[in-house]
């Protein structure tokens, strides 16, 4: 996913990505990326809990128009069956 | 910069032939533990602009997804992994899509692909105006090791598509 969202990027298009492994992510390089405490297949947290994927997308649009440097890796604070932080 | 595959090429080809008793043995922390991963110089970056409600955006996953009634599954069984893409319409239902990758356990996106591929939630976004729209075609790929047929074949004809649909941003999902 790496390689596809830099040549996405460098064709003019804007991308962002999920990622939950920090070390992977630090080789892969992507423009602009948020990291999730969730197992792999499972990006957008829990089957069934619409609040939070729509939450996540959320924070990708606002990741979107507030990074500015390439190569930010924003973290976010959502654990696995637990209740959102205000 | 475009990705340079000069390094690459010899190193995959000297990975394949050692991986292979383990990738048949099933034995993935060591073949990922070998493979040489292609590690960028740069960062690519196109700084943003406008805004996400005037914006059409589409998802791509590396999840392993296709339409089980017109689309056939990746190929699971090459240690190559499958170079290919499937195209998944935004109008695409749970019980439509079949899983094919080997190496997650997809049993939790069987029950609800928006943890992998969230086209209700961007739909329900298109529709309050919080984004332009969601694309009417959206992307799948699954597990891939042969980055060089990736990026020498595949990934030119995925840009030059999204390109075609107009598309703004891409957000991309792997497993």
């Amino acid at each position: 996913m790496g390689l596809i969202q830099r040549m996405a990027e460098e064709a003019g298009v804007w991308t962002i990505s999920m990622g939950n492994a920090a070390d992977r992510m630090a080789h892969i390089k992507p423009p602009r990326a948020l990291l999730v405490k969730f197992a792999r297949g499972s990006m957008f947290g829990e089957p069934g809990n619409v609040k939070r994927q729509r939450r996540i997308i959320l924070d990708a649009l606002a990741a979107l128009q507030t990074m500015t440097e390439p190569g930010t890796i924003r973290e976010l604070p959502y654990k696995w069956k637990q209740p959102d932080p205000e | 910069m475009p990705i340079d595959l000069s390094e690459f090429k010899p190193a995959y080809q000297k990975w394949v032939e050692e991986s292979l008793p383990d990738f048949r043995a099933g034995n993935m922390k060591e073949i990922v533990k070998k493979y040489p991963f292609i590690v960028p110089k740069d960062i690519p970056w196109k700084a943003y602009k406008g805004q996400p409600s005037d914006q059409t955006f589409a998802l791509v996953t590396s999840g392993g997804l296709y339409l089980k009634q017109s689309q056939p599954p990746f190929d699971t069984a090459s240690i190559h992994g499958d170079t290919s893409f499937r195209e998944i319409p935004k109008t695409v239902r749970q019980q439509d899509l079949g899983i094919a990758h080997a190496h997650y356990d997809h049993s939790l996106a069987e029950q609800d692909i928006n943890i992998i591929f969230p086209v209700q939630r961007f739909i329900e976004l298109e529709n309050e105006g919080m984004i332009g729209k969601l694309a009417d075609t959206n992307y799948s790929f699954s597990y891939v090791n042969d980055a060089v047929t990736l990026v020498a074949e595949t990934l030119p004809k995925l840009i030059s598509r999204i390109k075609t649909a107009g598309v703004d941003v891409l957000l991309l999902v792997p497993v």
